[in-house]
This record gives C-alpha cells, structure tokens and sequence, in this order.
C-alpha cells in the first residue's frame, strides 16, 4: 500500500536534495541560454518566421527535446536518485522506517521528473518572456502564452516522460547509474535506427503514432521554409494519431514503471556491495566472503614472519611508468570499453564515403580525411568520459589518503591519469584507422597509402586528443566534480559547434579545428606547414591546461 | 620521537578543530585518545601531511613535516579511518602498486617484501584475490600491510579497529603491536580505551582541539588509586552526591542510579565501596571535566 505521507516526505527530501547539486541550476541556465540563442539566431530570424508562431514554438520544443544532448541531461538526473541511497549507505535506514516500495520509488522519480521538468521549463519561459523584447531583424506576432504552455507539455515533456522512464528503471534495478548514462549514449543511435529501419517504411500516420520523439509530426518540407508568410499561417492542432502517440507514452510508462515496482527489491545484491560500491570497513559482509572455518583455523597473525628491509629510491619516471600501468588496468576493467571498441570502428566505417568526391587527392587522403572527421568528436567525447572517471576514481574508491601519503609528486599522479587516457584513445584511434584502411580495401579503392593516414591522423587528431585531454584533467582539478564536468564540456562544446557551424570559425578559438580543415590541405605542403603551426598553438593550450591542472590539484607538495 | 609544536586548524573560519596542539610523542605505541570530533583526525591528517595546518610545527628527527612533505612521505606509514582500494585490482597488485609509489624499485626485493607483507597479514592466500571482494577485517589488514611498506619511522593508524568484530579487533590488535620496531614511532588514535591500555606505552588525550593530558596509562592509572568509588543510591541522594563529587559514570542498575566517582579524602556515602581504578575512569574523569 502506498502511503500519501511517505510518498510526500520522499518527494520533499529529493526536492531538497536537488536544490543542494549544482546540476539543476546549471541546466537552467544552459537551456536559458539555448531559448536565447533560437530566439535571435535560429532558422526563424533566417527564414523570416515570426518567432512566436506556432510552427516555430512546436519546432523549437521538438529540436529541443532531441538535440543539445537533452535525453543526456535526463539520465543525469534520473539516474542515480536511487543508487544514491544505497552509496551513501542510508538505504537501510530508510527502509527500517514504514515506506513501501510504491511510495519509495514512485517519490523518488515524481520529485526528480518534477525537477527535470522545472529546468527543461527555463527553456520555454525565457522564450515566452523573449516575446517582449523583439529584435528589428525578428518577426513577432501579439504576445502569446497558452501555445507555449501546451505544446512544452504535450511534445518535450511527455517524450521525455519516457526517456525518464526507463532510465531510473535501468539505474534502479542494476542499482548502478552508468546504466542510465549508457542508455542515454545509446539512445541516438538507437533512435537514428529505428527511425531508418522501422518508422521510414511505415505509412505516415503510423510514424505519428509510433514516433516516441513525435519528430514525425508537424513535418513541414525545406523547401516551403523560405514562404515566411505560409509558415507563419500554419496553426498548430492535434490529430488523433498524435493524441494516440502520447496516450500510448503514458501507457508504456505506467507499464515500465509496474515493472520496476515488482522486480525492485530493497536487498543490497552481494554482487553490488563487493564490487560497485564505495568500500566500508564497518561492513557487514564478514560472513559473506570468508569461510567461517577458515576464519577461526587459519587467521592468526604471523609475529614470526619478519618484513625485509628495502631500499627506498625517488625515482619520478619510473613512478609515472607504474602508475600509468595501474591507470590502464583499471581503465580496462571498465566495462564501457567493451562497447567503445566496437563503437570506435563503427563510427569510422559510418563516416567513410562511398565514392571519392575530391579531385586531385588520394583514395586514401579521403578515408583517413573523413575517418578523422568522424572520429574526432567521438574520441573527444571519450576522453572526457575517462578523465572524468580517472580523475574521481581515487576518491570514490576511498585510496585518495594511501595514494597521496606516498613519497610520489603530484605529476605522478595527475600525468598517469592524462597518459593512461590519452593511450587508450589512440589504440581506439588505430584500432578505427585499421578498420577505415581495411574498409578501403574491400571496397576496391586502392592503393592504401598508409602515409596519409599517418600525416593526418597525426596532424589532426592526435594534437586534439592530447588537448583535450589536458583540458578535461584541468578542468576536473579545477571543478572537482565529474558530473559538473561533464555538463560543463557538453555545454561549452555544443555552443563551440553551434558557433562554428553557424560561420564563427577561427583557430584562436577552435583548437581542434573543426571545419577548419579539409583533404586537399594534405596535398600542399605550404598548408601543411600552416596546420603545423596550429598545432603548435594547440600543443601550447594543451601545456596551459597541465599547468593549471598541476598549480591547482589539491594534494599539497613541498 | 615525533614533537608537534602549536598546531592549529580552523574549518571556515569557524570551527576551530586544534587550538594550538603541543605534544611529544616518544618512540614505541602512543595511544591518542579523544571523543568524537575531538580533533583527533585533523591532527593525524595534518601529521600524515594530506591537511595544510594554519600554523604550527610537526617535526620528526630535525625534519619538518609541514614544509618537506616529500620527505616526510618516505618516512610515513598511513592507515586512515576511513578508505577503500580499488576493487578491481588484486591484493598483490594494490600492494605492488603502493610500493612503487612509495619508491621500492627493485624487482626482487618487492616481490619478497609484498610476499612477507601478505603473509604477516596472513592473506597470502588470497593474494590474487580481487579487493572488492574482501571482508572489512581483510581489507583492514591490507590496509596495515601496505602501511608497513618501506620500514615506516612513523606509522598513523587513525580508528582501525572501528567496525570490526571482536575477534578480528583481537588479531588488529596482535599484528600493530608486532610492527614497533626499535625507533618507530606508532599513533593510534582511537576512542576506544581498551585499545590503548592494551597496546600504547604513553598516550594523549585530546578534547575540542585541546590535549588535556599526555602521560603514560599506567601512571595515569596510579594516580587514581583510593580516590575512585563505586556505589547504588537512591534516586533522591543521586543529585547530591553529583554535586559533592566528580562523577566518572552513571548507569542505571536495578532501577535505581549507580553512581562511580572520585573523592580524594573520603568516601562519598555509606552506600559507595572502594573501586579498582582503570584508564577509563582516568580518561573519563579527564574529558567530562
């Protein structure tokens, strides 16, 4: 049974809880921020649309609730509401205290919906209010409310219902957050292969009704988006098929949800508490792990087993070569590699052409050029994962006091985690240039000049890996909280690309240069030089960002 | 000997955690005994130089902690109160990893010290044994193992025994004494008495940031001799014998209050009887003062 006044402190205490993380105020901003960037410099001020009509109010929530890494945010703060509990180790006092599962879960998930639904809502509200400040270049139409209040409700709220969903359900029941993280990564290809093999051979109105996004809906060809005054006649209604998508999200969330109720179990997993959470020495595993026989026949202290004397020597290189091994076997037990390997050749084979489109370059140039392209955001993307994960894991597993009571320097510690990232990422990048290469030559497309590949891989890719890299490590010393780094390396690299796509392109401020490249760079020598350079420039950032990282890590040297 | 010189730490500016500690810890097992929040951890965080004091000095052989922390961490051996090991590495692995840092660089001599290490701790049997999968007493023994790393002269154990069951608390209690060598210096703090009376030759106790008393257990203990009594009084003369006399502990026995304190000249009541002094009291009497 589920009782209202449990249901009600459940709710509270997340709702406090969340206002204690940076998380929520930072995508309040983040998607105030966005509304701004749609009000002034989106396809309505291009194409002429009034900014408040209903065509681009249902636009703007449809691109919002899919692209900027929305669904990314969703898992964030739904899944580890639950987890949670049982880290911190307060699950058992918890549900020592007359809270039934019902009230439990269902508290947990209204109050962070609820919360998730109060930041997506700074995006809406700030559009609403932009209404009041029209620039001269904007069309704007009297003052609107109710569209705004609907179409928010009806399309990205309920779409996101769903996302919510089934990620608190995935990080619940395997009681482990990443679930949720990873399903949110997977969710984009997911989706792009849903939409191309399922929902791209059904009849229109089935796509309405099955499109969980709604994407489908209100399409509008490209080539009517220049006839402004068609656009802005067009109202906004709900057919049956849309209702019946939204009934159908409903459903299936009530669905999910009965489905984590009866398979939650408020029992910690020995699997969960031996190999996934924080270790504990007032553990009460005990029992678990030794044989009790053992236990009374074999464990006596060996006062006469003697320690050997050693010799101690200070020797910074070879620290960092140990280190840095410890770094890559625990990056390898990371049981997201498993998936990034595949992935690493996928998004290389997904991002070769299928005809040589540049004249004057090689076959090979155009492989290793468009691989490269491809790569690049991912392996980025990558990076920032695993230093992330690096840089906390010390702390989450509680080593943090052995570790920096160790005779090692501070770079000791903070260049393994940068080396062991760093190493992965490029056995990842030959792993997909191998798979790129391989590609080429099933497709006939020969000769493979691996020199190319070399020149461009290195010139391109591997100076911004190693930038980024730097980055993210000064960013989580000068942070110090992974989830927060992350939000912040998603924000600022989708309004670094936004920005770029939309013509504001230089190297001073695009590092990796993105766009800022093409294959045929390859085939001058003097723009080879001139990317030289800026890799030189990128090299130099990459020095800055160790630099802060080293001046500013809280382990203290002298 | 370890000589800690006005050591003083302030949380925001607000919580003053020591308020300038002086103490000398001579070599052997010292016992640092506190209650809870006493500053007990932020003096052994400070001493194993993870914590930057406001002022004050830590110095060990002429050797100041505080400015040559690099110097100090040779020196060092930690077990903090509260941490963990990377769960996915093995037993061998965590230790081979931690005497690399602490700058055990040849092969052999490793393999043999992380042998006899693991076999003092008596987990040579579950050397490639995964951490996570440990009990909390394993890995605490771990813990020490790995603070034994590299002939320490000084070792902090800060509350080892907290959560573990008796019998393990028995065999921590064993294998700490077992590493005093000639010249090493051991802290352990603790609130736990018995711990130190049954380990420590000289001790401290500390309260809100302050050391109260450093001596050693026995002499403390002497110098309670004839002045602690025991006794059951009725609820009416419990309020008057609380203020005539220093009380060490109150419980409630038969329902009725039973009082144990100390008077220096003479016998509170006819109710009380003369009662065997014990570091406890010392420690109580010196805390609730």
């Amino acid at each position: 049974m589920m009782s209202r006044t449990a249901f009600a402190a459940v709710f509270q205490n997340e709702l406090i809880l969340n206002s204690k993380r940076i998380a929520p105020y930072a995508l309040i901003f983040l998607f105030a921020a966005n509304a701004v960037l749609w009000w002034g410099w989106s396809a309505a001020a291009t194409f002429g649309w009034a900014i408040n009509s209903d065509f681009n109010i249902v636009r703007n929530f449809q691109g919002f609730s899919f692209i900027l890494g929305l669904p990314l945010f969703n898992a964030l703060l739904m899944g580890d509401p639950v987890v949670r509990d049982f880290n911190t180790g307060i699950d058992s006092l918890i549900f020592s205290k007359p809270v039934s599962r019902g009230s439990y879960l269902l508290g947990k998930f209204c109050a962070n919906f609820f919360v998730l639904v109060c930041c997506m809502a700074a995006f809406m509200l700030t559009g609403l209010l932009l209404q009041l400040f029209p620039l001269p270049r904007i069309i704007v139409f009297p003052v609107r409310v109710f569209p705004y209040f609907k179409h928010f409700f009806l399309i990205p709220v309920i779409s996101h219902l769903l996302l919510a969903v089934v990620f608190f359900t995935l990080a619940t029941l395997k009681r482990n957050a990443k679930f949720a993280y990873a399903a949110a990564v997977a969710f984009y290809p997911l989706y792009f292969a849903y939409q191309l093999l399922v929902l791209r051979n059904l009849p229109p109105d089935w796509r309405v009704v099955l499109d969980p996004m709604m994407l489908s809906a209100f399409h509008v060809p490209r080539d009517r988006w220049v006839d402004a005054d068609s656009i802005n006649q067009i109202v906004i209604s709900y057919s049956s098929g849309m209702i019946a998508n939204r009934a159908l999200i409903l459903i299936l969330v009530a669905l999910i949800f009965m489905v984590l109720y009866f398979r939650f179990t408020i029992t910690e997993t020995e699997r969960s508490r031996g190999e996934y959470l924080a270790l504990n020495l007032a553990a009460s595993e005990e029992t678990v792990h030794v044989d009790p026989e053992e236990r009374f026949q074999h464990v006596d202290v060996r006062a006469n087993v003697s320690v050997p004397a050693v010799a101690l020597v200070n020797k910074g290189a070879r620290q960092l070569i140990a280190a840095t091994s410890v770094e890559l076997i625990l990056l390898r037990h990371e049981r997201s590699l498993i998936l990034l390997l595949p992935l690493s050749i996928l998004v290389s084979f997904l991002s070769l052409p299928f005809s040589a489109g540049v004249t004057g370059v090689s076959h090979s140039a155009i492989f290793a050029g468009s691989s490269a392209r491809g790569l690049s955001l991912f392996l980025l993307g990558m990076i920032v994962f695993y230093v992330g994960e690096a840089m906390h894991r010390d702390r989450e597993a509680r080593i943090e006091p052995l570790l920096w009571s160790a005779p090692a320097r501070n770079n000791v510690l903070l260049l393994s985690k940068f080396l062991a990232v760093l190493l992965l990422s490029l056995l990842l990048l030959i792993v997909a240039g191998l798979a790129a290469m391989l590609t080429q030559f099933l497709r006939g497309q020969t000769p493979i000049d691996v020199a190319s590949y070399l020149l461009i891989y290195t010139l391109i890719l591997v100076p911004s890996l190693i930038f980024m890299a730097a980055a993210s490590l000064a960013l989580n010393v000068l942070l110090r909280d992974k989830y927060l780094c992350y939000a912040v390396t998603i924000a600022m690299g989708s309004a670094l690309i936004y920005l770029y796509s939309q013509g504001f392109n230089h190297w001073f401020y695009n590092p990796v240069l993105y766009g800022l490249w093409t294959e045929s760079d390859f085939a001058s020598r003097e723009r080879v030089s001139y990317l030289m350079w800026l890799r030189v420039y990128c090299m130099a950032l990459a020095a800055v960002g160790l630099v802060a990282a080293h001046a500013f890590f809280p382990r203290r040297s002298s | 000997m370890l000589s800690i010189s006005n050591l003083r730490k302030t949380y925001n500016r607000q919580v003053h955690a020591l308020r300038g500690v002086d103490l000398h810890v001579p070599s052997g097992m010292f016992g640092l005994l506190g209650p809870n929040g006493s500053g007990k951890t932020t003096l052994m965080k400070i001493v194993a130089t993870l914590l930057e004091p406001d002022s004050g000095k830590v110095m060990i052989d002429g050797t100041d902690l505080i400015t040559r922390k690099d110097h100090a961490r040779r020196l060092l051996g930690y077990l903090p109160q509260e941490f963990g090991f990377y769960p996915t590495l093995t037993a061998e692995q965590t230790l081979n990893y931690l005497a690399k840092l602490k700058g055990v660089w040849e092969p052999k001599e490793r393999r043999n010290l992380i042998g006899a290490l693991l076999e003092k701790v008596n987990l040579s049997a579950q050397r490639n044994q995964r951490v996570g999968g440990f009990s909390g007493g394993m890995r605490q023994r771990l813990g020490i193992a790995q603070a034994l790393i590299g002939q320490p002269q000084l070792i902090i154990v800060d509350e080892p025994t907290a959560g573990l069951d008796p019998e393990e608390r028995m065999r921590f209690h064993n294998l700490l004494s077992d590493t005093v060598r000639e010249g090493t210096v051991v802290i352990l703090s603790t609130h736990i008495v018995s711990d130190v009376s049954a380990l420590c030759t000289h001790m401290a106790i500390i309260r809100h940031g302050e050391i109260l008393a450093s001596c050693v257990p026995q002499q403390a203990i002497d110098a309670l001799k004839e002045t602690v009594w025991e006794g059951t009084v009725s609820r009416e003369a419990a309020p008057r014998i609380k203020a005539e006399c220093k009380v060490i502990s109150s419980q409630t026995f038969n329902g009725l209050p039973r009082l144990r304190v100390i008077s220096e000249r003479q016998r509170p009541s006819e109710e009380f009887a003369p009662a065997v002094p014990t570091l406890e009291d010392y420690y109580l009497s010196r805390v609730n003062q």
